[in-house]
């Protein structure tokens, strides 16, 4: 005998006689157990105990009931017997509801016959919640009616536990039987949500509306999905773009979770119509953790942010690449809604992983590793299997090249040098599209500095030992993370001073840069007196032979023959194997003097800072240099001439007046190019060197900022030895007067050179003349006087003419440099007119 | 093991005893049998209110047959 039966007898006595009755009430009561009733209602004790107090209060208000109904509850949630003491309670609670309802209206009662199925009813009403329901005694609410009218029309709505399945389906990018998406292939199109009705059934539109909006999430699943598919299969992908399908599928997974978790859930659900009574556990059971549609949303909420910010990054992805893209992620990380600024900064974290393996790769063992350019840093492909490999000094002073041939061996070695310096300037790219801008520019700068330093040390420098050392060291430092962004300015910060500094020390001990720049400073600009003294002296009389009779090897043996003997002789032999003399690319006609160049041979990777561009700068400047040093040389040689010989054995008393003012020309001249050296080596060179040498001593930035020195350096000194003015077009007009009054000066000289013979020859004969006089043998030709009287005027004119022409364009320089831009030129002026002699030469003119 | 059972057996009781407290105190008006019956239902897993309502069909029903049976009877 089951318990309903049971049940049956004892609460219908008559029954036991009756068995027609009893199978009637059997059903009966089977049929009711079976329905609806009480599907919905929370599985709350405590919200229940309320509800039996509320009630036991109103019986009884002195609150001794309610007293004693706690304590009873307390004792019955003690005992381990009951499995279901809830649901106890709710029998009882709902027992006595009811009695109450039934003493009061008997007549209310049949209203509690089983509901329509699929729409569960909320459980017993409470006395309070009854109360309103007794004034409209005809018990039909509006939902009732409407419920009715919908029964009446055959088209009740569709169970919920199918769409709930087709909505999971669709959560999945899958189309299910009722909800699907449209069938359009294009990926735009899918968005669409299309509902097929079945003429049976109706989907209400609220439904419609949830539904559609849990169907986002399922779109956006379709394009997250589709966009990690799309990358897997594909070759070349970045390795940015890896980790975020890397990352990407890691949240599907978690999604699948979910779905899979909420799939099991629903399960459960669709048994609630099963009609056999075993089955009223599970649909109760149901209706405490069974999935409604609304419930779904509650559940998907949370992923549809997280889908969202999933696909922003995958739309991105398509355009942008490598730092772009963990820019373009970056650019959502300060979101105002906590939840999405937390996934973002993880999916950073993630996403960035590749990038701060590089990062760290490059600032700690200065090495690109990024097959797939997504670094902010480029690598030239030219010249990124370049391994610098510093050359065998065999070019350098070979003695057995000729003219041309030397010049074609130096050609070729000036183009393999170039390599130092673009190696360095153009092997890595800053490439600011690229940089994250979680990384500041500046900062961004500093790393591509360090990277770079140390891939100079490495390759170009051939230290990679320490670079190796270094990196162990820094391997123990821990990694470089996003979220770490403090530390990774720190550590940034410490590997870029330690890979200058190491760059400094290197440069300076390992390839005596300063030794260099001193050897560039004491031969090509002259500031070893002694020694272009002598070079002078000894090469002289071969540079006023016209070019093509000059050969090489006798300039080396000159030069070498002028280190000898001079206090260049001390300098190390490193520095004085690479100095070098040779001949510039002459044309017909030009003499020694215009053809000559000392030359200095830099190699790898010194020549990273002294570019072949510097060099020629170099150049440039000596020949100034050497072209005044060869005026003031062969002026001094003339003065001494003139200024002893004239006292001494010339002694023509009509020709006085004429000495004297050559004298005086000359004097002008001496003065001119005595205040115009002294300028370029005190004003201009020696403070420049200063600064130079202020900045080495400090140590400070990188190689950029060394090269930017020397640079600044040397183009302050070209700038202000060859007096080139700012004005474009004109820099170099006093530079070019300067030059012709060099010419004349030595035209000058020339003259006076003449003077000084024909007086000297007249002297001669004079003095034969006297002999003979006094009977002595006379050597006279009486030819020469003749020839004589008619080379004088021409000789004096023409000292006349080059002098005045030299105090006029002597003024005219002095003028120009008054208004020069250079504060420095100024002051040549200032000198070379102390005492304001051109000035008042000036005013006494007009 | 007889203890055990024994022992099952009183906690039975008392949560018996229980149950009937309060459902005295909620005046549902059920003998001690019928409400062991219907707690085996419930621990079988009956809806609470549905079974509520047979109760209360069953009753109205015997209601009704004594009524009927009180005319006859007279």
């Amino acid at each position: 005998m089951s318990s309903l039966e049971s049940l049956v007898d004892q609460l219908v006595p008559q029954a036991g006689h009756d068995t027609h009755l009893r199978t009637e009430l059997l059903a009966h009561c089977q049929e009711i157990l079976t329905s609806h009733i009480g599907q919905a209602g929370d599985a709350d004790i405590g919200n229940l105990s309320d509800v039996i107090k509320r009630h036991l209060l109103q019986a009884s208000p002195n609150g001794a009931s309610a007293l004693r109904f706690q304590n009873l509850l307390s004792r019955l949630l003690d005992q381990p017997v009951l499995t279901r003491k809830y649901a106890s309670l709710q029998f009882l609670q709902s027992l006595a509801a009811a009695q109450k309802q039934s003493s009061v209206s008997p007549a209310f009662l049949p209203s509690l016959a089983p509901a329509p199925p699929s729409r569960p009813i909320s459980k017993a009403p409470s006395p309070i919640e009854l109360a309103p329901a007794q004034k409209t005694p005809k018990g039909k609410s509006k939902a009732e009616l409407l419920r009715e009218y919908r029964r009446k029309t055959g088209r009740p709505h569709l169970p919920e536990h199918l769409i709930l399945r087709d909505t999971l389906y669709i959560l999945q990018g899958i189309s299910g039987k009722y909800v699907q998406f449209s069938t359009q292939n294009d990926l735009e199109a899918s968005s669409d949500i299309v509902f097929n009705d079945e003429p049976r059934h109706i989907i209400s539109a609220p439904t419609k509306a949830l539904v559609h909006r849990l169907a986002e999430v399922g779109y956006l699943y379709v394009r997250v999905n589709a966009f990690v598919q799309e990358r897997e299969g594909k070759v070349g992908v970045g390795m940015i773009e890896q980790s975020l399908c890397h990352h990407l599928q890691t949240q599907l997974t978690e999604y699948y979770r979910l779905i899979a978790v909420l799939e099991s859930q629903m399960s459960a659900a669709p048994k609630d119509d099963g009609t056999s009574p075993s089955s009223d556990d599970r649909s109760i059971r149901g209706e405490e953790t069974g999935l409604t549609l609304k419930r779904l949303d509650v559940w998907i909420e949370d992923w549809k942010l997280r889908m969202r910010m999933m696909s922003v990054c995958v739309e991105g992805a398509r355009g942008a690449h490598g730092g772009a893209l963990v820019n373009l992620i970056h650019g959502y990380a300060d979101n105002g809604d906590p939840f999405v600024r937390k996934f973002t900064n993880h999916m950073l974290e993630e996403v960035s992983k590749p990038f701060f393996e590089t990062l760290h790769k490059w600032i700690f063992s200065g090495e690109l590793n990024d097959p797939f350019s997504e670094f902010f840093v480029a690598v030239d492909p030219e010249l990124a299997h370049l391994q610098y490999v510093q050359p065998a000094h065999d070019g350098i002073g070979n003695p057995s090249d000729g003219g041309f041939g030397g010049l074609a061996g130096d050609a070729e070695d000036l183009e393999q040098r170039e390599s130092g310096l673009k190696l360095w300037e153009t092997k890595y790219q800053f490439r600011k599209e690229m940089l994250p801008s979680f990384v500041g520019e500046a900062f961004g700068r500093k790393i591509f500095s360090t990277g770079k330093s140390l891939n100079f040390i490495r390759y170009s420098c051939q230290d990679s030992d320490w670079v190796a050392t270094r990196e162990k060291i820094s391997n123990t430092g821990g990694t470089l993370k996003y979220s770490d962004i403090s530390g990774l300015e720190r550590s940034i910060d410490v590997a870029y001073r330690i890979a200058s500094q190491r760059l400094f020390t290197v440069f300076f001990e390992k390839y005596k840069l300063l030794d260099h720049l001193k050897a560039l400073k004491h031969y090509l600009l002259l500031t070893y007196g002694d020694f272009a003294d002598q070079l002078m002296e000894s090469l002289s009389p071969s540079l006023a032979r016209p070019a093509n009779t000059l050969y090489r090897h006798n300039l080396t043996a000159t030069l070498e023959t002028a280190i000898r003997s001079s206090n260049a002789q001390n300098d190390p032999p490193d520095v004085l194997r690479r100095l070098d003399a040779r001949m510039l690319e002459y044309s017909h006609g030009e003499i020694g003097w215009d053809v000559f160049t000392l030359e200095y041979k830099v190699d790898a990777p010194i020549d990273t800072v002294l570019d072949p561009e510097s060099m020629i700068k170099y150049l440039k400047l000596f020949n100034h240099l050497w072209k005044i040093k060869r005026i003031e040389n062969t002026l001094n040689k003339g003065w001494m001439r003139i200024a002893g010989g004239a006292k001494t054995f010339l002694r023509i008393p009509e020709l006085d007046y004429y000495w004297h003012s050559v004298r005086i020309v000359m004097a002008e001249m001496i003065h001119f190019i005595r205040q115009l050296e002294a300028y370029c080596h005190l004003e201009v060179i020696e403070c420049s060197w200063k600064n130079l040498e202020e900045f080495l001593e400090k140590k400070e930035g990188d190689l950029d900022a060394l090269i930017d020195t020397h640079r600044a350096y040397l183009d302050r000194m070209v700038k202000k030895v060859l007096l080139l003015s700012p004005k474009a077009g004109r820099e170099e007009n006093l530079l070019n007067q300067v030059r012709d009054v060099f010419a004349i000066i030595l035209q000058f000289r020339e003259a006076t050179d003449d003077f000084y013979n024909y007086c000297l020859s007249e002297a001669a004969r004079r003095d034969a003349e006297k002999d003979a006089a006094r009977g002595l043998a006379t050597y006279a030709q009486p030819t020469e006087r003749r020839h004589d009287s008619k080379a004088l005027p021409a000789i004096l004119g023409r000292v006349q003419e080059y002098s005045t022409s030299f105090s006029e364009r002597a003024q005219t320089i002095v003028h120009a440099l008054q208004s020069h831009a250079d504060l420095d030129c100024r002051f040549l002026g200032i000198r070379l007119s102390f005492s304001d002699f051109y000035k008042t030469r000036k005013e006494q003119k007009p | 093991m007889a203890s055990r059972e024994s022992d099952r057996i009183a906690s039975v009781q008392q949560t018996l005893d229980t149950l009937y407290d309060i459902s005295q105190l909620l005046n549902t008006g059920l003998d001690k049998e019928t409400l062991a019956t219907c707690v085996t239902m419930i621990e079988g897993g009956a809806s609470p209110e549905a079974l509520a309502a047979v109760v209360q069909e069953l009753r109205r029903e015997s209601q009704a047959l004594k009524a009927q049976a009180a005319p006859n009877g007279r």
